[in-house]
């Protein structure tokens, strides 16, 4: 057995991988677990009926069986996205722009502060042939629905990974920059003693970091769309709350919160 | 080249894109892929003033990943420089206090000015780090002039634009310093079993020699955070190990029956052992606390064995005794 797996390691070194270092065993070990989910679960999956929900809980386990009927009284589906740390940013772009589909008054407004976007961000600074191409793909996304695709068309291009990839790293960058840009707000909000900056170099640009209020908050600030996030967890009182981002405006979007995950809702 | 590659895949057009923009050499650093291959790039890099490798001139590979910008790219240096070692990885590291992870909105000059920031830092012995005398460093940039690569036919003379008088000491790039100085680079080990093995050593901290021996022999390849593995493999050798209690006693010629005879059950009341046994208990490696439950049930069914092993000895003896009185 022991000399079996000194082959195998002599056959590593002999193949030049013996530099494999632990951390990047570890990111082999993420990757192989990634895969693993990602045969399973699509990017962005079909519009389901919501309540699919109660199967994913035991049938005593009544605090989340009771929340699953509070929020079936006011919503009828689900569109599940895969949870891959970018969820957040997925499940908002396809909700909006299947939302722009028949909204065609608010597909220019958004065309037009998304056409604008690329410019703050290189005035802030970022590299413009670096974030051009993920740009480049918002905006083909964004022109798509202005063609008036079937609903499915979005859907499949959203399930195509480059370009669904493409579009949540420009999110990322949206979200970064507008985090950067009103840094003395969102300052008192950032743990850890780290800087505005270094809070974005660290959960915001990098992929599979996952989001949280903040995040949401400034996302939907700086693309100016409001998004509902219901919250079901494990708190009492059997009725699901919910949060508006921002506060005062009338949501479009509706995101389902599970502890570390979003899902679409569907009135 | 263009029609070698598929245009559309996100990489090329990247990659494309990067070859455009550092295809005229700065003053301090130039990259540029290989004629036959848009995925492996050879870049030099002058070495920061005010340091050792003041007026050296480095160079190294740039490898790709098909996932590209999606994923780091790998960086290898080729000439010798007393900070890297020579043909091994730089790699982006994701350990560390902040961990900071590859951003795609990074680029392969954002990498080059990254190692130029790198290079005066201390190696503190990370592995594949080196750390030279100032003075070998010295001699390393002199003779990095001197280094011209086979693959990719460049000279480190003329590789870069020549310093003039008031050209400036750093290369200027605003955001790529400030994003480079964000990177954490660190070598990569040479070899994967130094790794290993002190995963190991660390998750067998306190445990016995034979736990010891078993997490050794567990391949350094696949050390990656095994952690159910490494217990199963605790459950066996403390399993052995108490099972390992009966063999010597067999080797003193005495045949240990697997049950209690209905004579020893008889006499079980009768006598004490004569000497208490040698706490099993004691071989017995620390358990996980998941396994205190199993820990306990070996250690009580070690004790009965080791009583009954010993009263058969007793038992023998006095026999024995009799026999010759």
């Amino acid at each position: 057995m022991a000399e079996e797996q000194q082959q195998e390691i002599s056959q590593k070194e002999a193949d030049g991988l013996n530099c494999l270092a632990y951390d990047e065993a570890i990111v082999a070990q993420q990757d192989k677990i990634q895969q693993e989910i990602a045969t399973s679960i699509p990017l962005v999956s079909e519009r389901q009926v919501l309540s699919i929900l109660k199967r994913e809980y035991a049938d005593d386990d009544t605090i989340y069986q009771q929340k699953i009927r509070d929020l079936q009284k006011k919503y009828s589906s689900i569109r599940k996205t895969r949870p891959d740390g970018n969820c957040f940013y997925r499940a908002f772009g396809f909700s909006h722009l299947e939302s722009l589909l028949e909204d065609s008054k608010e597909l220019h407004r958004f065309k037009a502060i998304a056409a604008k976007s690329k410019q703050d961000l290189v005035s802030q600074g970022f590299t413009e042939f670096t974030i051009e191409d993920f740009h480049n793909t918002f905006m083909d996304l964004i022109e798509t629905c202005d063609k008036q695709p079937s609903v499915n068309e979005l859907l499949s291009s959203f399930n195509e990974q480059s370009v669904s990839d493409y579009l949540v790293v420009y999110l990322r960058l949206v979200t970064s920059g507008f985090l950067q840009r009103e840094e003395d707000f969102f300052q008192h909000f950032i743990e850890g003693g780290r800087t505005v900056r270094e809070f974005c170099q660290q959960e915001v640009e990098p992929m599979s970091k996952e989001s949280d209020h903040i995040h949401i908050i400034a996302l939907a600030q700086a693309l100016n769309v409001c998004i509902q996030v219901e919250y079901m967890d494990r708190g009492e009182g059997g009725t699901v709350n919910h949060h508006i981002f921002p506060e005062d405006g009338e949501p479009k979007i509706f995101l389902l919160y599970r502890p570390g995950h979003y899902d679409i809702l569907y009135k | 080249m263009e029609s070698k590659y598929n245009l559309k895949s996100p990489a090329v057009k990247r990659l494309m894109k990067e070859a455009a923009e550092l295809r005229d050499p700065t003053e301090h650093y130039h990259a540029q892929p290989l004629e036959d291959n848009l995925f492996e790039w050879h870049f030099s890099v002058r070495g920061p003033p005010d340091s050792d490798f003041d007026g050296g001139v480095y160079h190294g590979r740039i490898v790709l990943p098909p996932e590209y910008p999606m994923k780091p790219p790998s960086i290898i240096l080729l000439t010798p420089n007393g900070r890297f070692e020579v043909g091994k990885k730089i790699c982006l590291s994701i350990s560390g206090h902040h961990p900071e992870t590859w951003q795609p909105s990074w680029s392969i000059r954002t990498a080059l000015i990254a190692i130029i920031g790198f290079m005066p830092t201390k190696g503190e012995g990370a592995i594949g780090s080196l750390d030279y005398t100032p003075e070998e460093r010295r001699a390393l940039a002199k003779k990095s002039l001197d280094f011209c690569c086979d693959a990719c036919g460049s000279c480190m003379r003329s590789a870069l634009l020549a310093l003039s008088p008031d050209s400036d000491l750093r290369p200027v790039d605003p955001q790529a310093h400030r994003l480079a100085q964000q990177i954490n680079f660190k070598a990569e080990s040479s070899s994967s079993a130094d790794s290993g093995s002190s995963v190991a050593a660390a998750s067998s901290n306190g445990e016995s020699s034979a736990t010891e021996e078993r997490d050794a022999e567990e391949p350094a390849s696949s050390e990656q955070v095994r952690q159910t593995p490494l217990r199963s493999h605790r459950t066996e050798s403390s399993s052995s190990s108490s099972s390992s209690v009966a063999p010597p006693a067999s080797g003193e010629g005495l045949s240990v029956p697997a049950a209690p005879s209905p004579r020893q059950r008889r006499s079980q009341n009768q006598s004490q052992s004569p000497r208490s046994p040698a706490s099993p208990a004691a071989q017995l490696p620390p358990q996980d606390p998941s396994h205190t439950g199993s820990a306990i049930l070996i250690v009580l069914l070690t004790l009965a064995l080791a009583a009954l092993i010993f009263r058969r000895i007793y038992l023998a003896h006095e026999y024995k005794f009799d026999y010759e009185l």
